[in-house]
């Protein structure tokens, strides 16, 4: 019963425009004040934990940094250029290569919101100029933006892999299938529109382009081998060479490296009227650390990881609450006493998850639903590699689910326009999203094939 | 740099470049310390082995140092979409009870971090459960060491006051716990600070609905027109 009144406080704190962190935070304050004798002194201790004791989630800051030097070198309009290059040409053209971007952008950013902003203000720029009506556009990125979370590296799939302590490099792996195949879906039903309406499509630029923007986009790009290749190393050859904090921290000094001397968008090479070669200007590879650009890339990366990281340390003294109280366990036991099965449950994941990721940052609220429904799952046999994709899918469906998903907000003020307009919009590709919840929902092998082949059979501890 | 917020004297200038500094060099100090560790794990086969708990208490002070700034230039993430809803008049009255809520959580989060970290530097706990009445006898844990982090010699002069005139092998705990009160009673303060200028009608809210906030101001005149 205590616990009920718990909940009712965080969403009730919540609404009336408490912070998250301090919502989740002030509520298990109050529970552990007036129902345990847990003292004010162990909770700040949990706060201080949550950063000093878990070291998977040092990942996160270091995460956020390689993709704001990603963003701010301007790698999103080669990202563009490139997919352009690749499927402009085809029926709905501008549409698709706006999907592949983002898909692309997700790769490098673990972010939704980010690759709606960074993706969407160029290409439905674009694609208004070639006479797609904005409402179509903005209801492709919408969608196609949320595939943030779900192609790694993903800050949700550290905080899931941290909570439920499986191996954040079986995750990104998982994503991968479920993340690339979301897209083709997007893409085809693009296509079939377009057809069908005869939207405009490009002119194909040749090979010649392709390659060009390739190269142009390929250190960008590269950034995915680094991670990829450190945490799983090459296949034959070596075996994973980082741990995946290792690897975020690589990821950000090269993409530091890329964009103060490859793409000298910012920094002390940068120049309005292009860009200055680093032989003209040597001493720059000791400026371009206290460049004023660094800091302000730094300091936005820090401040992001600093908002992120408060409302996970208080997701986390929820967590210590509902360990403490033994919440999962009831759980558990009244939901396989009631006779639940495997199929049910996850529609009830489904369903928890479509709601709350609507209004909360999908991080904070994957550390308080990891582990009420985590031991359900193991106990129904449910694979946690599978879970956590179900549970980051379901997140990311609930952006974008009227009335208020994120990612809708999002879009309206990137689009400007109202919050109604983008919600009609999206519907038709948000039907597309859901089928595909539903296969990834009831479809193991789709996230635990790749996992398992690269990395062989996981060991499930009860 | 945050759209939200522009300091308004010399001082807040002052104190604004402080903080922004004080972020970005912790955080570039994380990632440069971690690279590190791994180019010497593979070039020189050996490590800076007090690299990653120093590395991890830096990751705290971050988000201790922070989280009172994040106050400050409101960037903590919440949800609007409920009080958007309603007129003017009742959106202050939340943003007063939210801003309420808000300080008594500072408060009791001070009061638990002064208790955790007072064993650490000799001195006393508060007593009382949720209001601090007076100190209570606290047995002094000042000679708690981190595990790895070396004593710099400049700080040797601390060792008479703290831990009774013994030398310190290793960096004592109090030091990175310090965050932990100081951070509290900075967020203290700016929720006060905050309260007061919903009060004075100078700040309607709280909380931004999402990180991409500043950026999208940034963008969006690029789609204004239908």
């Amino acid at each position: 019963m205590e616990i009920i009144l718990l909940f009712a406080m965080v969403v009730g704190f919540m609404l009336i425009g408490v912070p998250i962190a301090v919502s989740l935070g002030l509520s298990s304050i109050f529970f552990l004040l007036m129902f345990s004798d847990t003292s004010l002194a162990s909770i700040a201790q949990t706060l201080y934990q949550a950063m000093e004791g878990h070291a998977t989630l040092l990942a996160i800051p270091f995460f956020i940094l390689a993709s704001s030097f990603m963003s701010t070198g301007g790698v999103a309009k080669r990202i563009i250029r490139f997919a352009i290059a690749c499927v402009g040409h085809l029926p709905g053209g501008l549409a698709i290569a706006g999907v592949f971007a983002c898909m692309l952008f997700a790769a490098l950013s673990g972010s939704s919101p980010a690759t709606v902003v960074a993706i969407g203000s160029i290409v439905i720029a674009a694609m208004r100029q070639v006479g797609y009506s904005k409402d179509f556009a903005a209801g492709v990125i919408c969608n196609a933006g949320t595939l943030g979370i779900l192609i790694p590296p993903s800050i949700v799939m550290v905080v899931y892999a941290s909570a439920t302590d499986v191996s954040v490099g079986r995750m990104f792996l998982a994503g991968v299938i479920p993340g690339l195949l979301a897209g083709f879906m997007l893409m085809a039903t693009i296509l079939v529109i377009a057809i069908v309406k005869n939207l405009p499509k490009g002119e194909w630029q040749g090979w010649g382009e392709i390659w060009e923007s390739f190269r142009d986009a390929f250190w960008g790009l590269m950034l995915i081998t680094i991670i990829m290749v450190g945490l799983y190393g090459v296949p034959g050859i070596t075996s994973g060479i980082f741990t995946p904090t290792e690897a975020a921290a690589v990821a950000a000094v090269y993409a530091f490296f890329v964009a103060n001397f490859i793409y000298r968008d910012m920094g002390p090479l940068q120049n309005d009227s292009g860009n200055v070669a680093l032989w003209r200007r040597p001493q720059s590879v000791l400026t371009s650390f206290f460049h004023a650009d660094t800091r302000a890339t730094l300091f936005e990366a820090g401040k992001l990881t600093i908002t992120l990281m408060f409302i996970i340390a208080n997701a986390l003294i929820l967590k210590h609450v509902l360990t403490d109280e033994q919440i999962p366990q009831k759980i558990t036991e009244s939901m396989l006493g009631a006779g639940l099965g495997m199929i049910t449950f996850l529609i009830i994941v489904n369903v928890i998850l479509l709601i709350g990721g609507q209004f909360m940052e999908p991080s904070g609220l994957i550390l308080i639903v990891a582990p009420l429904v985590f031991p359900i799952a193991i106990e129904l046999g449910v694979d946690p590699i599978h879970l956590g994709i179900i549970m980051v899918v379901n997140m990311e469906i609930g952006m974008i689910t009227p009335p208020v998903g994120l990612n809708l907000f999002v879009t309206s003020g990137v689009a400007g326009m109202p919050i109604m307009r983008v919600v009609r919009a999206s519907l038709p590709f948000l039907a597309v999203l859901f089928v595909f919840l539903i296969m990834v929902t009831y479809i193991p092998i789709l996230s635990t094939w790749l996992p398992t082949s690269v990395m062989g059979p996981e060991t499930i501890i009860k | 740099m945050s759209a939200n917020y522009a300091p308004q004297t010399a001082f807040g200038r002052a104190i604004n470049l402080f903080e922004e500094t004080a972020i970005a060099i912790i955080l570039g100090l994380m990632t440069l310390l971690t690279f590190a560790n791994v180019v010497m794990r593979y070039v020189f086969n050996s490590s800076i082995f007090w690299g990653f708990e120093f590395t991890l208490s830096l990751f705290a002070w971050l988000v201790l140092f922070g989280m009172s700034y994040a106050v400050k230039v409101t960037a903590h993430l919440g949800v609007d979409a409920v009080i958007m809803m309603f007129p003017n008049t009742t959106r202050r009255v939340f943003a007063l009870v939210a801003a309420a809520l808000c300080i008594v959580y500072a408060f009791l989060l001070l009061k638990g971090a002064w208790d955790y970290w007072a064993p650490f530097a000799g001195f006393q706990q508060t007593g009382g459960r949720w209001f601090p009445e007076g100190f209570i006898k606290t047995r002094d844990q000042g000679w708690y060491e981190t595990e790895t982090i070396p004593m710099p010699d400049w700080l040797r002069f601390i060792e008479g006051s703290f831990n009774q005139g013994e030398a310190y092998g290793k960096l004592p705990r109090f030091i990175p716990y310090f965050m932990l009160p100081f951070g509290s009673a900075l967020l203290l303060f700016r929720f006060v600070q905050a309260g007061y200028e919903i009060i004075r009608g100078k700040r309607e809210s709280l909380i931004v609905s999402h990180e991409a906030e500043d950026a999208i101001k940034d963008v969006s005149h690029m789609n204004a027109e239908d």
